[in-house]
């Protein structure tokens, strides 16, 4: 088993949340699901599948969920921390390929990027929205990425002590983009898939929610 | 005097009363009480002078005495509105570390409750 800990922040997905652990602790990892107060079976079916449960008491946010799970594997003495989104959007063999650049040393952070990748069925709008936040986010933080909101992350633990993620709900991704580059991490992008599924796309965020998103995120740098 | 003024005046009475009595409890600092007590005074002058909210609009470049007071109503209520909604973010964020404090307590670890309890905290 390595050193890494995979963190699942997780809000009602009960209906896939064990087959995405299953997936994970297959292949060796090490997971620990945050369960951003879910009313259904979110908790109990990760446990069933092999996965450390967290359990916060209110729903806090993806971000916030985040955190406490990323506080919680360095304090188990992780050595790389991946983030994984809960809803089978992501593939666990991606895993490996995330860890490889922190492994050999040419990187501290190793982002996910569905755009150098091959996904499935990526929305057109959601294309196009996606695409303003690679703008923006290179304009507001200058991190030159080609896919600035893919759940797919991992940090080496030295990184992941320095991140420290303030935003609780869904401006997380740009915060923690703006937060490698003013610590001066090395960050590598690697291709990954990215699965639009019926449920993905049910559950997900709206194209409509970047707005409310980008609010969080300006008045969050503001008031830092 | 007109009616209008004497109901003013009592109204007033009531927060500047209770301004006092928390500055003298000290439950509000001295520098707010102060604030909040010249804040009233200032309103009970110029609703007995109301021709003086005329003078300083003028100085100011504003036509009505009127104006001035609706302007700086809207002063008073953004500021009042973004207070709370700094306070507001304060809060949310103390309730985050609060519930991510319980959440990394009360860890549940399928394996450890198997074999012992006593590895459960790091």
């Amino acid at each position: 088993m390595s050193g890494a800990w995979v963190v699942v922040p997780a809000y009602n997905e009960s209906e896939v949340l064990g087959g995405v652990v299953r997936g994970l602790v297959e292949r060796g990892h090490r997971v620990v699901v945050v369960d951003d107060g879910s009313t259904d079976g979110t908790a109990a079916s990760a446990l069933a599948s092999g996965a450390r449960v967290l359990r916060h008491a209110l729903n806090r946010g993806q971000g916030a969920a985040l955190q406490t799970g990323i506080a919680y594997a360095l304090a188990r003495g992780a050595e790389q921390v991946v983030t994984f989104d809960s809803d089978g959007q992501h593939v666990p063999e991606d895993v490996e390929a995330l860890l490889a650049p922190l492994q050999a040393g040419r990187a501290d952070v190793v982002l996910g990027s569905r755009f150098i990748g091959r996904s499935e069925g990526v929305p057109p709008i959601r294309r196009m929205v996606l695409a303003a936040a690679v703008v923006f986010t290179r304009l507001a933080s200058g991190a030159r990425v080609t896919d600035t909101h893919n759940g797919l992350r991992a940090f080496s633990r030295t990184a992941a002590e320095k991140i420290d993620i303030r935003l609780d709900r869904m401006a997380h991704a740009s915060e923690i983009l703006d937060q490698i580059v003013r610590h001066g991490l090395r960050f590598e992008e690697v291709p990954v898939h990215v699965r639009y599924t019926a449920y993905s796309r049910r559950k997900g965020q709206s194209s409509l929610a970047a707005l409310r998103i980008l609010a969080d995120y300006v008045v969050g740098r503001w008031m830092r | 005097m007109t009616s209008f003024q004497w109901i003013a005046f009592v109204v007033l009475a009531v927060p500047f009363v209770l301004t006092v009595t928390l500055t003298v409890r000290r439950t509000i600092a001295p520098r707010v009480g102060l604030a909040w007590g010249l804040l009233w005074i200032a309103a009970a002058v110029l609703i007995a002078r109301p021709e003086l909210t005329a003078v300083l609009a003028r100085a100011l470049g504003i036509g009505r005495g009127t104006d001035l007071v609706f302007y700086f109503a809207i002063l008073a209520m953004v500021f009042g509105f973004f207070s709370v909604y700094v306070r507001l973010r304060r809060i949310e964020s103390d309730l985050t570390k609060l519930v991510r404090e319980l959440a990394l307590r009360s860890a549940a670890e399928p394996e450890d409750q198997r074999i012992t309890r006593s590895e459960r905290k790091p």
